[in-house]
């Protein structure tokens, strides 16, 4: 019996900063072997992202700690001839392997899909990029921002009357990750299905335009640009971020929420009042409940707030800050995140699985070291003696 | 005959709203037999969200948003709470390989169709639950929308201009997340059940799903006591990084320069050559120092040409950029055509409109939209007399008693 959900598999991964690394942890926490594979020397560039812990070692920050756990580092140059052997003995013990070069390099490199099939036909490779493997914008450079801008997220973010923003953290990379991620258990099940290996085209523009809700569905099949457009933090009365006494209220109130939500208000009345008394009549009196909702959102704090949705199973929810949502005492109850010692650090806090199965487990072990797993990898996989890795750390391959 | 990763795998899909639903639409693209159960009275109140003239016939079958997150699926009318649909469910449930749900964290036990029922009928059925908070802890009893699961998460609370609010996403960011994730786990307990036989319930709270896409800023936090500020589409240390406006009207590229080489391409874009010996812009931390110049000076080129022709210069030249694509410029883009990422879908009774494709492109089993989201019970036929074998008078009986119908029951949408 396996012991990880996903045990039985090997991943071997080339990617690095955050996209294909968010994928690859996702199988590494659910307990598949993911064998990162870097540069000698440098190592994957999220490794040089900040802050870092106080260590002699410094090795890593926050951002690698948290993109990597339970892989194991091997290094290896693939611009050498050596290099790229070594990968393609590698490539037989792997059931996937997660890339993010840009379209094309493999391919330069030899090490295309039809030379990575050819040496395993039934492999899974997922190429996770900025904008696919074809069209005219394949080559583009990737940073998180240009994925936002290109799939289509930025221009519904921000104030109407001021530029497009992104939003915080690495979100279109890990976008792009998640649906990786699934391609890639998708991929490997139809392994078992059509008993062969296939390619995998990951776009982070692609996943983005896919998640437009409203914005893009109506503006496809109606053709008005109403709800295309960005609109601060008040989308609607009843869908917005309102200020509250000690901080950020969010409200998103469908139909089947508006009495609770009245009743929270203590504004019953509203309920009985024929401007209220629909959907189509509530969306002709928006300013009013606006007007309403910040009067209320105003003098109620966020925990009052949250307390009486709870009680009152309304759609109402505290903007949190991150040390809040550490916090927070169900996530604390659920152990929502797990403490880690890591070896260059004393205690970090990780958020736990995010999904858990009943059976097969989740788990964080801390991420490698560069080149940490040569020895055990090199020497388990493919039968190299500690005199072969002399050898091939003095040609410069690992 | 085509080839789908997931052919022969059939879903029962309780699930609702946008959550769930994005996640079924991943699984039904990947081929396999998505089954959408509404009840009569208690259909997925996303039918309702319209936007057209209320006067326009059978409005519950032509919601865009339902019919975009909604298509590669059957879809048929049975209500839960009654007995006797109840046992059809269980008798569906005998003929799947999966449940998806994404009520409230208690309906299931309340219907008593927990995961003991669903196995006593298919021992080996994998269920997965998705409500907002979870199935248990002190906040179980309280309920979320995508917009929520952001706000829960901390992601708000770091988004914003420098100087503003936090800010929301824009769309109900949770949701994508939460179903993406339920698929990926969905098809992690396939692979399971093929490697043991076994199936298994899984817990996919969106809550906590939520906070692996913002994990790093935890990690920061526990190490540091603190946190970066809120800082727009600004880098902790990349400059120039931001949306720059353009010609026309509310347009904008994002261009983001890291190295000195991208920023020596920038400066010969920009036909500034002599910025890149400034010492003021010299090496990254400079830049960094000095952004609101450079702002200014990028900018000041920005203006004169549209968004897409100045991202392209700068593409050329080895600069990261972009334009900033509205929905129209999105469902027009080059790009996207030349890649066939958009479809044209012919639905029953809302006509012929373009639809995203599915996102997860493979080359020996390439997904389209097969199917185009059912009408409300349009697969009653297939379900309850096909699958089930029910005869025709059973099927009549069960309308009669509205354990089943044809016409959803007024109510959500007031």
């Amino acid at each position: 019996m396996p012991e990880g959900l996903l045990s039985e598999l090997t991943i071997l991964d080339l990617t690095e900063g955050a996209a294909g690394p968010f994928c690859t942890k996702l199988f590494a926490d659910y307990g598949a072997r993911v064998i990162k594979v870097e540069r000698p020397g440098r190592g994957d560039p999220a490794r040089r992202v900040g802050p870092f812990p106080q260590s002699p070692n410094r090795d890593a920050g926050v951002l690698f700690l948290y993109l990597n756990t339970g892989k194991e580092s091997i290094t290896l140059d693939l611009t050498t001839a050596t290099g790229r052997r070594l990968l393609l003995d590698l490539v037989e013990h792997a059931d996937a392997l997660v890339e993010g070069f840009a379209p094309g390099h493999l391919q330069r490199l030899g090490l295309g899909i039809e030379a990575l099939h050819g040496r395993h036909p039934r492999l899974i490779v997922t190429s996770v990029t900025a904008f696919g493997q074809t069209g005219p914008y394949a080559g583009y450079r990737w940073a998180d921002i240009t994925s936002f801008a290109a799939g289509g997220q930025m221009a519904v973010c921000g104030d109407p009357d001021r530029e497009p923003l992104m939003t915080a953290g690495h979100q279109a990379a890990y976008q792009a990750g998640i649906h990786a991620f699934g391609a890639t258990l998708a991929g490997l099940y139809s392994v078992g299905v059509i008993e062969i290996g296939q390619h995998i085209d990951i776009s982070a523009m692609e996943c983005m335009t896919s998640t437009m809700e409203l914005a893009l569905t109506d503006y496809a099949y109606r053709k008005t640009d109403v709800l295309t457009k960005r609109r601060g933090n008040i989308f609607s009365a009843a869908v917005g971020v309102y200020p509250c006494a000690d901080g950020y209220l969010g409200v998103h109130i469908m139909p089947r929420n508006f009495a609770s939500f009245a009743r929270i208000m203590g504004a019953e009345w509203m309920l009985e009042d024929e401007r209220f008394r629909t959907a189509r009549s509530r969306l002709l009196h928006n300013d009013e409940i606006a007007a309403r909702t910040y009067a209320w959102a105003a003098g109620v704090t966020k925990a009052e707030a949250y307390r009486r949705a709870g009680e009152e199973r309304c759609t109402i929810t505290p903007v949190f800050t991150v040390p809040e949502v550490l916090a927070e005492p169900h996530l604390q109850a659920r152990r929502s995140f797990r403490e880690l010692e890591d070896p260059r650090a004393r205690k970090l806090s990780f958020p736990g699985p995010p999904f858990r199965p009943g059976e097969g487990e989740w788990e964080l072990r801390p991420a490698p070291r560069l080149g940490e797993h040569n020895t055990a990898v090199y020497g388990e996989l493919l039968g190299l003696e500690r005199r072969d890795l002399v050898r091939l750390r003095a040609a410069g391959a690992i | 005959m085509e080839r789908w990763p997931l052919l022969g795998v059939r879903v029962l899909d309780l699930s609702k709203v946008w959550a769930g639903p994005y996640g079924t639409r991943l699984l039904g693209d990947m081929g396999a037999e998505v089954i959408k159960v509404e009840g009569p009275g208690a259909w997925d109140m996303i039918r309702a969200l319209t936007l057209l003239n209320h006067t326009s016939e059978r409005g519950y079958n032509k919601s865009s948003y339902f019919n975009h997150y909604n298509r590669n699926k059957y879809g048929c009318a049975l209500d839960l709470s009654h007995p006797k649909g109840r046992e059809l469910a269980l008798r569906l449930v005998a003929l799947s390989d999966i449940v998806i749900e994404n009520f409230r964290s208690d309906v299931l036990s309340g219907l008593d169709f927990t995961y003991e029922t669903l196995r006593s009928v298919r021992p080996d059925i994998i269920l997965i639950s998705m409500p907002s908070h979870g199935l248990s802890g002190p906040e179980a009893h309280h309920i979320a929308y995508g917009t929520h699961i952001e706000q829960l998460g901390g992601l708000v609370s770091l988004n914003g201009y420098p100087d503003g609010p936090p800010q929301r996403s824009g769309i109900s960011y949770g949701d994508p997340l939460a179903g993406a994730t339920a698929a990926a786990a969905v098809i992690a307990a396939l692979l399971y059940r093929r490697w043991t036989g076994q199936g298994q319930h899984i817990e996919v709270a969106q809550w906590e799903a939520f906070l692996s896409f913002v994990g790093e800023f935890f990690l920061e936090y526990s190490l540091t006591g603190s946190l970066p500020p809120r800082r727009g589409n600004r880098h902790s240390s990349m400059a120039p990084h931001g949306a720059y406006p353009c010609q026309g009207d509310d347009s904008w590229v994002a261009i983001a320069v890291g190295s000195d080489a991208e920023f020596a391409a920038l400066c010969h874009v920009i036909g500034r050559l002599e910025l890149a010996q400034d010492e003021r812009f010299a090496d990254v931390v400079s830049r960094h120092r000095n952004q609101d110049e450079l702002d200014a000076i990028v900018s000041a080129w920005t203006r004169e040409r549209p968004h897409r022709e100045a991202a392209a210069q700068l593409q050329g030249a080895g600069v990261s950029a972009a334009p900033v694509l509205t929905v129209p410029e999105l469902m027009a883009d080059s790009h996207l055509a030349e890649r066939g990422f958009w479809e044209e879908v012919a639905h029953r009774e809302a006509g012929v409109w373009t639809m995203d494709g599915p996102a997860w492109r493979f080359d020996r089993t390439p997904a389209h939209v097969r199917l185009p989201a059912p009408c409300f019970g349009e697969h009653n036929d297939y379900v309850f007399r096909e699958l089930l074998g029910l005869s025709e008078d059973e099927v009549a009986e069960l309308e009669r008693e509205g354990i089943t119908s044809r016409e959803p029951l007024p109510g959500q949408d007031e």
